[in-house]
């Protein structure tokens, strides 16, 4: 046995002393008042603006299968090249926003002269996102500029991306967009 | 960062008086903060020698002061160092000089009549810039890029006056030079996904946490000096020592052992 198992052992058989033998019993009598919570860090990128400001997200709970993770804190990422550990007002309230009782949780729909959004299913949105991007395609492809030359462009589509778009999904998405002829095309790809 | 002797002494002082737990370990820890400043003073104020920064060559300097050291545990530390550092005494200079340089080569953190005697020394070192040319014991992002030592704790201080975040650190167990360290990171095998990287925070010590790995089952503890900038990590380190027990029951190895041995 080396001094360093030797704390565990003493800890176990009821006698509490240190590596180097100190008498650990007081504060092993302390650490069993103790109360320990657990969290997590978690990296991840602020979703306001382009400046894509890093965050470090932690999150209380200790993985048991009936609890429920809490953000407890959000902060500035102090390794992160952009923002250094600092925070702009509204990144520093990160934290209300996943809290928010409004914010949103599944997708809506405002129909064309409607006043108010209405709930709509995930299947129900893509499909009609599908008929529509199709519909407006054929309807307003250009195939030929006014001095007849091939040009192949949808200019009835725009796309416009956020600020947590990896690049990764910018990539897939000029594909797919440049792939529909779509020219009015921009995001915030610096993530 | 480093922290003055004096200041670190002063804290161990406060933190003992109002310790209940850690009191003896503060105390002992407090006396042996004062023989390490003399032996950082003996090393300092000498005007006719600068370290070489090779050991065996400096022995003959640094080695006048291990018997104060060797005393002080012999007459103020637990049966087993009191033990250790009596026969320490009877075997003689040429067996504290092995003890020394077997250290320095190959540094572990049960050894603590080595590691209390050249922290003093490793820091001077540092201070004057003095890199060791003996000591090859391996480099990382989590060894001290001045002399190699394994990481003694982390400290959190912001580092932009804009920033309420703070930056990681760690400190080196040998020279005590602190340097930066990234976040959700283990300081021992570079675990970087946040669910096996677990810190375990206590109400009764606020400004330290238990930073735990579930890949290696290593910690370091944490101080955070954004939540306490009185806290001096080192003193503060010790005396939440009721967290190392506690981490040392759920399984968790310290990725290396403080001066009192937790």
């Amino acid at each position: 046995m080396n001094r360093r198992t030797f704390i565990k052992t003493s800890l176990a058989g009821g006698a509490a002393v240190s590596a180097f033998g100190f008498d650990v019993a007081p504060v092993y009598a302390q650490t069993q008042a103790l109360k320990i919570s657990h969290t997590s860090e978690t990296r991840s990128t602020c979703p306001y603006c382009s400046v894509s400001c890093g965050v470090i997200i932690h999150t209380l709970g200790d993985k048991a299968k009936n609890a429920i993770p809490q953000v407890v804190h959000v902060e500035g990422d102090p390794d992160h090249p952009i923002n250094r550990g600092t925070l702009c007002p509204k990144g520093a309230s990160l934290e209300q926003d996943i809290y928010n009782e409004r914010r949103l949780t599944k997708p809506q729909v405002r129909r064309p002269g409607s006043d108010h959004w209405e709930d709509i299913d995930w299947d129900k949105a893509i499909d009609e996102i599908a008929h529509k991007v199709k519909k407006t395609r054929d309807e307003t492809f250009v195939e030929n500029d006014d001095r007849g030359r091939t040009v192949n462009r949808c200019e009835g589509i725009a796309w416009s991306g956020g600020c947590t778009d990896t690049n990764e999904f910018n990539y897939l998405v000029v594909k797919t967009m440049r792939s529909l002829g779509v020219c009015y095309l921009e995001n915030q790809a610096r993530v | 960062m480093k922290i003055s002797w004096e200041r670190q002494i002063e804290r161990t002082d406060k933190l003992a008086e109002r310790s209940d737990g850690a009191k003896e370990l503060l105390i002992f820890y407090g006396q042996l903060l004062r023989l390490q400043k003399e032996i950082y003073d003996f090393l300092r104020r000498r005007k006719d020698w600068r370290p070489s920064g090779r050991l065996e060559p400096d022995l003959h300097v640094i080695r006048r002061m291990m018997p104060k050291l060797l005393a002080l545990v012999e007459a103020r530390g637990p049966d087993v160092l009191a033990s250790e550092a009596h026969s320490l005494r009877q075997a003689g200079e040429s067996a504290i000089d092995a003890l020394l340089l077997t250290y320095w080569q190959s540094p572990s953190d049960v050894q603590f009549f080595a590691k209390a005697f050249l922290q003093p020394y490793a820091r001077w070192l540092a201070e004057t810039d003095t890199k060791p040319a003996d000591r090859n014991i391996g480099s990382g992002e989590n060894r001290c890029p001045f002399c190699g030592g394994k990481p003694q704790l982390t400290f959190l201080q912001t580092s932009e006056p804009s920033s309420d975040s703070g930056g990681r650190n760690l400190i080196c167990a040998t020279c005590l030079t602190a340097w930066p360290f990234r976040r959700v990171v283990c300081a021992q095998c570079g675990e970087e996904r946040p669910p096996k990287l677990g810190y375990f925070h206590s109400p009764q010590y606020d400004h330290v946490r238990v930073e735990a790995c579930e890949t290696c089952k290593h910690y370091i503890k944490g101080i955070d000096l954004t939540r306490l900038g009185l806290a001096v990590p080192l003193v503060d380190e010790v005396a939440a020592a009721p967290l190392d027990l506690w981490a040392s029951e759920h399984g968790y190895t310290k990725i290396e052992l403080n001066l009192v041995g937790l």
